[in-house]
């Protein structure tokens, strides 16, 4: 029971990484981002891109996907957005909008890279580190697994988990410490206020839908140790997940994601455990299950209606 | 038709509405520097329509808004509050914010070169929120909520200061007190453009235009409100 529900804490900080970009994007612009996942297959890329083409260690992935999809972000935000904003029904748009450009970026990776599965051996992840690992916890400078309360977890997973409180930790940061990250909270406390109150509510946006993705690459460089292996098709998974993640801890309230991806990733465990024939059902009960039982999420954060 | 050289604000013939539905047509208006100017009307007159075409919240199908000079017609909002005008919505605050992030939001929002020293300035004007500082603006009561609200439009030092039904939801002890804020802000020398049904505001007001139906029925100075006797009618109840 130890090992699922430790296993399961781990998933879930990584879980929590997976869909804080989503609810950050539309806890500020009440967009859903049906294309979230496909940026994370994508981050997956770059991780494979860095340990093949570069022989890197892929964790070096982690801020270059960051940079390079917070810049697309970007870029994106101001190609579609103020468009999509002008429209008479925005929120069902952005859906179709997102949902096809999700289609084209799967169409898009698998015309380029082809439809088989690519995998990193998980030893490689971290590997650079495994020197400061031997001066922090002693033993040999390797890269194998880590013990907790006498229990071996890959070090993937453990670096992984790491790295998502780290992001998590910098998203509050950003919310809660900068000038940005108080006027992003006013935008997603109300949407109409802000304007009124003469805040620029293009760039706070702006700079909240580079982030979003700019995570959701970070996350999708530990898919391939997370999940075995990842293809162009990962991408629609990835968005159910996150999606699910996102509701149960709650919708607009990017730090209430830490919860619910905690929840999810020690249930997932436990599914995998005990009915692993199961497995693929979880997110979809979860999600009418809490849609049934708690529709504003864990945290119970009032979602306005837009 | 050019601007009034003498106003801060000039509006001219502004038609604006909800999709197929026009609700302004044709409202001339203007605000000069130093003036408290009450747009009265009762509910559904268009009051707020009128001031979220001024600021930019919705778009303004003709006429102009000229602000200290300026055409603001087609810009942002952002940009219009830079100019010097900023707006307290009938909602009027963060309510996820604590009052303190609400003042510097709003000094923020456009600039202001010290958001935290401006802060400490506006609790020695509403020093009710002084001891809530690091509250949520939700926990206040709804007349501590406006004085929130009035102090987070200042928090940017506007010139003048657009406010959507400040008596919305309070009681007459606290219309009363709104309204001591109110006299005390024109002393100071603050353009204000007040939108009301509550005729106790005229109180404050140097000049009145009633809104009835999107268009402009009256406009002139209070004495000439109440010298109008269907207007007395209207609004005072009297014969």
């Amino acid at each position: 029971m130890l090992y699922p529900l430790i296993a399961g804490v781990l998933f879930g900080l990584y879980f929590s990484l997976v869909g804080i970009g989503l609810n950050l994007v539309f806890g500020v612009m009440r967009i859903v981002n049906l294309a979230h996942g496909d940026f994370l297959m994508l981050g997956a890329f770059v991780a494979f891109g860095v340990y093949t083409a570069a022989g890197l260690d892929p964790l070096v992935g982690v801020p270059i996907a960051f940079a390079l999809f917070c810049v697309a972000g970007l870029l994106l935000y101001w190609i579609l957005v103020p468009r999509l904003q002008r429209a008479r029904d925005p929120e069902m748009l952005s859906f179709i909008l997102f949902f096809g450009f999700s289609q084209v970026i799967e169409a898009l990776t698998t015309i380029v890279f082809g439809t088989s599965e690519r995998s990193i051996p998980s030893r490689e992840l971290a590997n650079s580190l495994s020197g400061v690992r031997a001066a922090i916890f002693g033993g040999e400078a390797t890269n194998g697994p880590f013990q907790i309360f006498g229990l071996s977890f890959p070090a993937s997973w453990v670096v992984a988990a790491t790295v998502s409180v780290i992001a998590i930790g910098c998203v509050y940061l950003y919310l809660y410490r900068t000038r940005l990250g108080t006027l992003t909270r006013a935008v997603m406390s109300r949407r109409e206020e802000a304007i009124a109150t003469g805040i620029n509510v293009d760039r706070v946006s702006a700079a909240a839908f580079g982030i979003g993705l700019g995570l959701a690459a970070v996350a999708g460089v530990f898919a391939p140790f997370m999940f075995g292996s990842f293809t162009p098709a990962f991408g629609i998974d990835a968005t159910v997940t996150s999606f699910v993640v996102v509701v149960l801890g709650s919708l607009g309230n990017p730090l209430g994601t830490a919860l619910g991806g905690v929840v999810y990733g020690v249930s997932y465990m436990l599914v995998q455990t005990y009915l692993s024939s199961w497995a693929d059902l979880l997110p979809y009960v979860l999600l009418i299950a809490i849609l049934l039982l708690r529709p504003s999420g864990l945290l119970g954060r009032r979602v306005r209606v837009a | 038709m050019p601007p009034d050289a003498t106003s801060l604000l000039d509006v001219k013939g502004v038609d604006a509405g909800y999709g197929t539905m026009q609700v302004l047509w044709g409202v001339n208006l203007d605000v000069k520097a130093g003036e408290t100017v009450l747009l009265l009307g009762a509910n559904g007159a268009g009051k707020t329509t009128f001031l979220k075409s001024l600021v930019g919240l919705i778009e303004t199908r003709n006429g102009s808004f000229h602000l200290a000079g300026r055409d603001v017609t087609r810009m942002r909002s952002s940009d219009r509050m830079r100019l010097g005008m900023t707006y307290m919505s009938e909602l009027a605050v963060f309510p996820d914010l604590s009052i303190e992030e609400n003042l510097k939001v709003g000094a923020q929002a456009l600039g202001h070169a010290n958001p935290g020293a401006r802060a400490e300035e506006l609790y020695g004007i509403f020093p009710v929120l002084r001891d809530k500082r690091r509250n949520p603006a939700s926990s206040l009561s709804g007349g501590q909520r406006k004085m929130l609200g009035i102090a987070k439009a200042l928090a940017a030092e506007p010139k003048l200061l657009v406010m959507d039904e400040p008596s919305a939801g309070l009681s007459p002890l606290f219309v009363k007190e709104v309204i001591r804020v109110l006299s005390d802000l024109q002393g100071r020398g603050l353009s204000l453009l007040i939108a009301e049904q509550n005729i106790g505001f005229l109180e404050v007001a140097t000049r009145v235009f009633v809104l009835e139906g999107g268009r402009i029925r009256f406009s002139g100075t209070v004495a000439e409100m109440t010298d109008n006797e269907a207007l007395r009618r209207a609004y005072f109840g009297l014969k």
